[in-house]
């Protein structure tokens, strides 16, 4: 028997897709590595009930087949992709809100929750679960425990791994754990290891997160936007350190480099931003006094180092000023017609007052590999994001920015950060495990050794790296494509 | 398709992938699965033909794209390419003999003349008015020939059609006219003159509302007919007249204009679509002002045929011309003073139409003019985006999934509790109405251009 007609036999509710067509549908994520190198596995579960998930634990396990859990697939590290083969195991069909305790604040949840349709079923009840991810509108919540997501206002409210109170976890023997406050409710605990900090953040190398208890907080009733543009970078960053020391805390701080707003300003003319080096937006959220009280004191404290200050808590003027933010995704494409972003070295994250230096050092890079680069992040807590934009049609070009991400990590290491703030290893940061861990990383092959002896989950991610991605062959002639299908590029 | 980055924006907003959470069924498995064929790492297979035929190119993927993907001249391309592959059958024989049919019959033959669809439109006027309905729904023979749902969704045909033939429907008396249009509109060039306007016969379909032959001062405006909103929804087109006149346009009614194409287009007869293209940018030619059109999906598809032309170098231009001056019936009407006569006192939410919606990325201006009539109250419902699953031909082709999508936007559309849903599609209309119709409910579904009408009553 196959893998798929196996599996068709042993599960219940759940559906096994093993087309060719299906499966290359499952053969990427968000990653420049999958887009050069997809890789479809041998079968897709689209798991229906916990049981299931279990039942085919069992089998991999018995059979040596690596698993390989999937949300929507919107990572940009090759996370959820079976670069190794074996089957994807979809977790989006699990998507069901199971209870919202508003008495106790926390939601009871599969993982296959989008995070904004959560945050919708929780409004009615001014509930809100504040990581707050750019892939809102996509991202489940369990790829976001398993990558252990932060998002912009994890400056104020932390990352996911703050907001899990308990999992439920099926072991890659099929066990079927409870971890933490899953079923207790209660919202603390230091009754013994803390598995499920263990497994948030683990990127589905443990175990599949099949429930979640999600802690909840009231939405805040009030925010305002100080927006501050600043002629230097270095100015940008001692004004962030000013609002620190100023004793506010704002929700969110975020950072556009010159190269943003020169998008922006291609994307959207009507903005006209001014040619400086810095743009950045703070957020202040809670009760209405305390709301203005904290713009007023950002503008305050910035302004000796801005060029312009301004700030509003009127929602229109709110929205006007986040503009910048909200378009910039978008926008960056504008830097060059025709080219599109290459998620690779996305992601790194440094000491806050080693921004500046950051981005000019990836300025540097920019103009030593001839890719444009447009930099945006959450400066308040040093994640930083580098969009680079190339034409995967030019196998030069691929080759040039996979140089770019090479050096765009160790940049974060040098600088004494990180190589991934919130995206996640996955199999394209693996290889700079052991430069960022030493030792450490052999602790964390042996916890796995122990809950995975087998090695069935998720293998490339994290521990062991697979062969790097510029030694892969390419996917294919994306140049010039040889069926009479090539005239299906519209533009 | 190369522009497609993965990042999976897309997903949350399509309707199949909603449906079955199956990434294959997913515009990012979709434009995935096209250029692995493309680069010739899949073949032709009918898992993947069925996967990518799933598609209603609602274009709400288009919409939320960041990379620029545009899902439409994509699916386009990609069918046109299966329409000639023989590995592209799937589906049961009975399936594919009922798409084969429709295809060959209805797009090949009926779409392409207006008065052969008039034809066959009488011919079901007759059906409906002389017992033959009550004996084919009450036979059974409607089930025995798969076609029960397919009649369901049609409408009480009225009796007199619109028919296009270059009449001028003059500016109401009194009507508020701009010395200039809107500076868009004004730009399109100058008005013709007056001379080659001729008015249909007195007391013929669709010229009952003419002013007659004298030279009016209204702004000028061309009117496309449609095919559908011509014939089964002629009253609609007569609202959509009436309405413009009393906004202060001077309306003609082009004589040769015909079928937008679209239908052709998402079907994979490109040849077909542009044939009825050049005879549309022909027909127009010599009208001035915007070029005013009440379907959403006719709309869609008269701004793409720049996109379609580009390439030809006859029809570059004038098709560019042509995509430049098309409005739909709102966004011409948001700018322009209305004499409001009525109120309404009423729940109204309104049904975006995916290809105004996604496809034109109008939704403001619909809601703005209903807001303009006393006693409105306007609410909003549940995945506005989510397409009713009416997608042209697709509740026939794709009736599974048409009908989950269409129970799902009428659960939505029924939360809010509103007593009437105004869309601006008569795929829209036709399919909720069919909904509505089985759910016996009170709930009034109408096009923007009836409410209007109604509310400007003089």
């Amino acid at each position: 028997m196959t893998l798929a007609a196996d599996l068709r036999a042993l599960l219940k509710t759940s559906r096994v897709l093993d087309a060719p067509a299906e499966l290359r549908t499952y053969a990427y994520d968000a990653s420049f590595l999958t887009q050069l190198a997809p890789r479809p596995p041998d079968a897709v579960v689209i798991a229906a009930s916990t049981e299931d998930v279990s039942a085919v634990m069992r089998y991999a396990n018995q059979h040596g087949v690596p698993v390989t859990p999937r949300g929507a697939a919107t990572g940009q590290a090759a996370g959820a992709v079976a670069l190794g083969g074996g089957i994807v195991l979809a977790l989006n069909a699990l998507n069901r809100v199971l209870e919202i305790d508003v008495a106790n604040m926390q939601v009871f949840c599969e993982p296959g929750v989008v995070h904004a349709q959560l945050n919708a079923a929780l409004a009615p009840h001014r509930l809100l679960f504040p990581p707050d991810p750019g892939s809102s509108r996509m991202a489940t919540v369990g790829g976001m425990a398993s990558t252990n997501a932060h998002g912009m206002r994890a400056v104020k409210y932390g990352p996911t791994s703050a907001w899990v109170l308990g999992l439920e976890v099926v072991l890659p023997d099929g066990q079927v754990i409870e971890t933490g406050s899953v079923n207790s409710r209660a919202k603390q605990s230091s009754a013994g290891l803390e598995l499920t900090k263990l497994i948030v953040g683990a990127e589905g190398t443990l175990g599949v997160v099949t429930r979640l208890r999600l802690k909840l907080m009231a939405i805040p009733p009030a925010r305002a936007i100080v927006l501050g543009l600043f002629d230097a970078l270095e100015q940008a960053g001692q004004a962030v350190q000013a609002v620190f020391g100023a004793g506010v805390s704002p929700s969110a701080i975020e950072i556009l480099d010159e190269r943003c707003i020169q998008a922006i300003n291609l994307y959207r003319p009507a903005m006209a931003l001014p040619r400086v080096e810095a743009l950045i937006l703070f957020e202040v959220d809670g009760n209405p006094p305390g709301v203005r009280w904290d713009a007023e004191r950002v503008s305050e404290v910035i302004g000796p180092f801005a060029q312009h200050t301004e700030w509003s808590d009127e929602p229109g003027r709110i929205n006007a000023l986040w503009e910048a933010r909200s378009v910039v995704g978008a926008a960056v494409g504008m830097l060059r017609p025709g080219s599109n972003r290459a998620y690779c070295g996305e992601d790194i994250c440094v000491p806050v007052a080693a921004i500046p230096e950051t981005l000019r050092a990836i300025q540097d890079i920019s103009a030593r590999h001839r890719i444009p680069i447009a930099t945006y992040g959450h400066i308040g807590g040093g994640g930083l994001h580098p969009g680079h934009l190339i034409d995967g049609r030019d196998p030069d070009e691929v080759q040039r920015v996979l140089r770019v991400a090479d050096d765009i990590h160790h940049l974060a290491l040098r600088m004494g950060g990180t190589t991934t703030g919130e995206h996640g290893v996955g199999a394209a940061r693996a290889p700079y495990m052991a430069e960022e861990h030493g030792p450490a990383l052999e602790v964390m092959r042996r916890l796995k050794r122990a809950l995975d002896p087998n090695g069935i989950m998720n293998p490339g991610v994290i521990f062991d790296p697979l062969p790097l991605p510029f030694e892969l062959p390419l996917a294919g002639p994306v140049g010039e494509p040889a069926s009479t299908l090539a005239a299906l590029d519209p533009g | 398709m190369l522009a497609c980055i993965r990042c999976g924006l897309c997903l949350t907003s399509c309707p199949t992938y909603v449906l079955s959470l199956d990434e294959s069924e997913g515009p990012r498995g979709r434009v995935g699965m096209a250029r692995a064929l493309a680069e010739g790492q899949l073949d032709v297979t009918p898992v993947l033909v069925e996967h990518e035929l799933n598609c209603l190119v609602c274009d709400a993927c288009t919409a939320v794209c960041p990379a620029g993907v545009h899902m439409d001249p994509l699916q386009v391309a990609l069918r046109a390419a299966l329409e000639s592959d023989p590995r592209s059958a799937v589906g049961p024989a009975r399936r594919r003999w009922r798409v084969q049919l429709t295809r060959r019959l209805v797009f090949g033959w009926l779409f392409m003349d207006l008065a052969r669809f008039r034809l066959l439109a009488r011919v079901l006027w007759l059906y409906q008015r002389l017992g033959a309905r009550w004996l084919a729904r009450h036979l059974g023979i409607l089930r025995l020939l798969g076609l029960e749902r397919a009649e369901a969704l049609l409408p009480d045909l009225p009796r007199a059609f619109v028919i296009p033939h270059d009449e001028v429907y003059a500016a109401a008396p009194g009507a508020a006219v701009p010395a200039l249009a809107s500076p868009s509109v004004a730009s399109m060039g100058p008005p013709t003159p007056g001379t080659e306007r001729s008015v249909g016969p007195a007391g013929s379909p669709g010229s009952e509302r003419s002013a007659g032959a004298e030279r009016s001062t209204g702004t000028p405006a061309a009117f496309f007919a449609g095919c559908v909103m011509s014939t089964a929804l002629a009253e609609i087109d007569r609202a959509t007249i009436r309405v413009l006149q009393r906004a202060g346009f001077e309306l003609r009614n082009p004589a040769r204009q015909g079928c937008c194409g679209a239908l052709h287009a998402h079907g994979g007869d490109v040849a077909r679509a542009m044939q009825l293209a050049k005879a549309n940018i022909a027909a127009f030619e010599d009208t001035a002002g915007p070029i005013v059109v009440n379907s959403a999906g006719c709309g869609a598809m008269l701004k793409d045929y720049a996109h379609h032309l580009r390439l030809d170098p006859e029809w570059s231009e004038g098709s560019k011309v042509f995509s430049a001056r098309v409005r739909d019936f709102s966004e011409v009407l948001a700018d322009r003073p209305l004499p409001i006569t009525q109120q309404l006192h009423a729940k109204v939410v309104v049904q975006d139409a995916c290809h105004l919606l996604h496809a034109q990325r109008v939704s403001r201006q619909p809601r703005d003019l209903l807001r303009r009539i006393p006693g409105v109250a306007l609410a909003e419902i549940d995945e506005p985006g989510l397409c009713c699953g009416s997608a042209g031909v697709y509740n026939i082709t794709n009736p599974v999934q048409s009908r989950q999508l269409q129970q799902r936007k009428l659960d939505n559309a029924l939360a809010a509790c509103p007593a009437v849903i105004v869309t601006t599609n008569p795929g829209c209309l036709l399919q909720l109405k069919s909904g509505l119709a089985e759910r016996r409910g009170t709930v009034r579904v109408v096009h923007l251009a009836e409410v209007l009408d109604e509310a400007s009553r003089p």
